[in-house]
């Protein structure tokens, strides 16, 4: 038996062994051309001029500020002195062991030797390595950075509950300047907290021109029927009804209660400046306060809207899923060569709806989410369009397909039975339609749900609207939540879509 | 019964099927058409109740020419005429009694059968017809959950519903088994010889043709070759056989004794 060969009988060289070495010195890959080996040579050829060019490239970017080229190849070596010196070694190798391909390939007439194609791949990934900004060494370095969000959105659940508190507090007037009646001392209620100042009146700190703080009055403040052990923090209200925390030495001020309950301590007058136009007596206020978690336990506003977002992501899902089978279908009728090669015209509406179908769907539903965000405003029912328009296309091919192949044999016995259309239709294409519509819905169903968490980042409603947001304010508890819930969903519909396809098919 | 006067058929693509193919059945036969694959065997059949268009010619049922009927008319008379398939055209997902149901449609409201409701007599029917071929249990089973020999049963089942004056057989036992071939012929058969249905059957195994026909034609590329009664058939020999299929023919052993193969649940 005859060898079956696919390779084709090397041409004859047009040049000598060593000339062929010589000229693929001074051109790189003519002396494998002019070999006989065009394929070859042109490869080499091809290679050798995309890495020197990307070289080039490379080097410009490097040091793009220096007036000419060998300014911009010294400042680029001292920047990156090993990328390029490799690169530089790779090419010399390469343009030496061409030559002596070369060579070997016309004397020897050998199949080819690939060692030339491995320094041409290892050019390109070493070119690669620094166009992709691959930094192995950070990668390991900078590894302990990952760990704070990663943690925090692989286990971000503290952030889903909140504590309920209870505060309680009591408060006391105090008058600026001492000029007039200063308020009396608050009236105490057994077993309700109670807090005194001594004096009631004084003066607030002021700033000399220099910013500097003048101190103001010491008061005393005396406090009874706290909690015992707790840390109280202070409050200061102004005339006005603002109220602020008052610092000394740059700490908030804050006492910690003995075991009865009670504090006494000394806080000098905050400083806050009164409006001119203040008339009468300066009424402020001081007050202390203890806040306490009461062990009552209640979803975090993260949850809540995560949990929201997720329900408007399904249902944005189902809706474009719903509104994509409503229009596939006929169209889907249009797309199937068996029911569409009647006539020229039917096959070319065939072919312009195929061709729509495709176009429709080559585009991402994240482009038609940028589209429909213009068109209708941000919000589930830009995200719901984008997916609709996906659907419809991704639909109407598979429902065209499971059209094309159906079995005439069931339509042919039921027409022979004496059914009319309509009847025919009914008992042997619809049973044959119905497993494969219901499987590819379910399976659109599936992919919607999984997109329209992706549709939010652009603006399209959902949760991925949340989450993009939570990601931009650093905060990747709440991101975490998000994540968590889209897996969830994800996980059960993929486990649901399966088990319904399975049933019907 | 029927009558068929210079049949002609000639597809898009130019193909000659059938070309020019006259023939008589009379009530009560089993008639059978023998002829290699591609000799024209199921397009004849096809255009008896008109699946496929027939060119050219006259096919009287009971003074009706067939290609000149209406579409109403048509449904009448197809619904006269049952027809079984070598590969059972079952609706594979629908069950077995919807699909021996199916075989009801010409005759009950289009409307209501659309939604599947049939009359309760149908129902009773079909289970009758089912219990004849011997696969009640299988009622409510999906018709694809069947074996090759039950699908086939099936298909009898649903052709006996249409109460047919006529089968037509396509290659009945083409695709099932040999042992299994006599089970469904025997059905024929019986339906021929009980209920007095004319069967008109295509078939490949000249054992077959020798034990079940009552009469023959023999079809080439188109043309009637061969017309036979039951005693001509019986002393038909191996030469005469491959006459009409041609040198590659054998004459292939269908009995239950000669072929061990598995038997059909």
């Amino acid at each position: 038996m005859a060898e079956i060969t696919r390779e084709k009988k090397p041409l004859k060289s047009l040049v000598p062994a060593p000339a062929a070495g010589i000229i693929s010195l001074i051109v790189p890959g003519l002396g494998q051309v002019l070999g006989g080996k065009v394929q070859r040579g042109l490869i080499l050829l091809g290679s050798f001029i995309s890495i020197i060019g990307l070289l080039g490239w490379r080097i410009h970017t490097l040091a793009h500020r220096e007036p000419d080229a060998w300014a911009k190849f010294v400042k680029a070596l001292d920047r990156r002195p090993v990328f390029i010196l490799v690169v530089l070694l790779f090419i010399v190798f390469l343009w030496l062991w061409n030559a002596r391909d070369a060579y070997k390939q016309v004397k020897e007439k050998k199949r080819g030797n690939p060692i030339v194609f491995v320094i041409i791949l290892a050019a390109f990934f070493t070119l690669g390595l620094q166009i992709s900004q691959v930094d192995i060494v950070k990668m390991f370095v900078e590894l302990p950075d990952a760990w704070p969000p990663l943690s925090r959105v692989l286990w971000p659940w503290e952030a889903a509950i909140t504590h309920e508190t209870d505060e309680i507090g009591a408060s006391a007037e105090i008058l600026i300047g001492c000029d007039n009646t200063p308020p009396a001392i608050p009236v105490e209620v057994e077993g309700e907290p109670y807090i005194m100042a001594d004096p009631t009146c004084g003066e607030l700190s002021t700033l000399d021109e220099n910013n500097k703080v003048i101190k103001g009055s010491t008061i005393t403040l005396t406090g009874r029927g706290f909690a015992p052990d707790t840390e109280t923090l202070i409050f200061w209200q102004d005339s006005l009804g603002n109220e602020f925390r008052p610092r000394q030495d740059g700490k908030y001020v804050s006492v910690m209660t003995d075991s009865k309950g009670e504090f006494i301590f000394d806080l000098v007058m905050p400083y806050r400046l009164i409006p001119p136009s203040a008339r009468g007596d300066q009424i402020h206020q001081v007050s202390a306060r203890q806040v306490t978690e009461t062990g009552v336990i209640s979803a975090s506003d993260p949850l809540k809207l995560t949990i929201g977002r997720m329900i408007e992501t399904i249902f944005m899902g189902m809706m474009a899923t719903f509104f994509g089978i409503i229009f596939s279908i006929p169209i889907s009728f249009l797309a199937a060569r068996n029911l569409m090669s009647g006539s020229w015209l039917t096959m070319t509406i065939y072919f312009v709806t195929r061709t729509i179908l495709n176009i429709v769907r080559s585009i991402e539903p994240l482009i038609w989410a940028l589209i429909a965000v213009v068109w209708v405003g941000l919000g589930p029912f830009a995200g719901i369009i984008a997916l609709t328009l996906h659907s419809v296309a991704a639909l109407g091919k598979l429902y065209s397909e499971a059209i094309e192949s159906i079995d005439p044999g069931p339509i042919e016995a039921i027409q022979a039975t004496g059914a009319n259309k309509l009847q025919t239709i009914m008992f042997a294409v619809v049973p044959q339609m119905i497993p494969p519509f219901v499987s590819f819905s379910i399976y659109r169903w599936d992919i919607n749900v999984r997109m329209s968490t992706v549709i939010g980042l652009v603006g399209g409603g959902g949760i991925g609207f949340l989450l993009v947001q939570y990601i931009r304010l650093l905060d990747y508890k709440a991101a975490g939540i998000a994540v968590w819930f889209i897996a969830i969903t994800v996980a059960i519909l993929d486990y649901v879509s399966s088990e319904i396809r399975n049933r019907f098919v | 019964m029927l009558e068929i006067k210079n049949l002609k058929k000639i597809y898009d693509d130019g193909t000659e099927a059938l070309k020019d193919v006259s023939f008589d059945v009379e009530e009560g036969e089993f008639l059978v058409v023998i002829g290699l694959s591609g000799s024209g065997k199921s397009t004849l059949l096809r255009c008896i109740n008109r699946l496929i268009e027939p060119t050219e010619g006259k096919i009287i049922w009971n003074g009706r020419n067939i290609p000149e009927a209406e579409p109403a008319e048509l449904r009448n008379i197809r619904r006269q005429i049952g027809m079984i398939f070598q590969h059972f055209n079952l609706v594979k997902r629908s069950s077995v009694l919807t699909n021996v149901l199916s075989g009801r449609l010409g005759y009950v409201n289009p409307w209501s059968s659309v939604l599947h409701r049939f009359p309760e007599s149908d129902r009773k029917q079909a289970m009758a017809a089912l219990e004849r071929v011997g696969i009640t249990d299988q009622a409510n089973k999906r018709a694809d959950e069947l074996s090759g020999g039950q699908q086939q049963r099936v298909g009898i089942a649903r052709a006996l519903m249409q109460d047919p004056k006529m089968i037509l057989a396509d290659e009945p036992v083409a695709s099932l088994d040999p042992v299994l071939a006599h089970t469904i012929l025997g059905y024929l058969e019986q339906m021929n010889q009980e209920l007095g249905i004319t069967v008109i059957c295509s078939l490949h195994y000249l054992d077959l043709v020798q034990r079940y026909a009552t009469r023959v034609i023999g079809l080439r590329d188109g043309n009637i070759v061969y017309r036979g009664t039951q005693e001509d058939i019986n002393r038909m020999t191996d030469e005469e056989f491959k006459e009409i299929y041609g040198e590659e023919a054998e004459r292939v052993s269908a009995g239950p004794k000669a072929k061990e193969g598995t038997a059909d649940g």
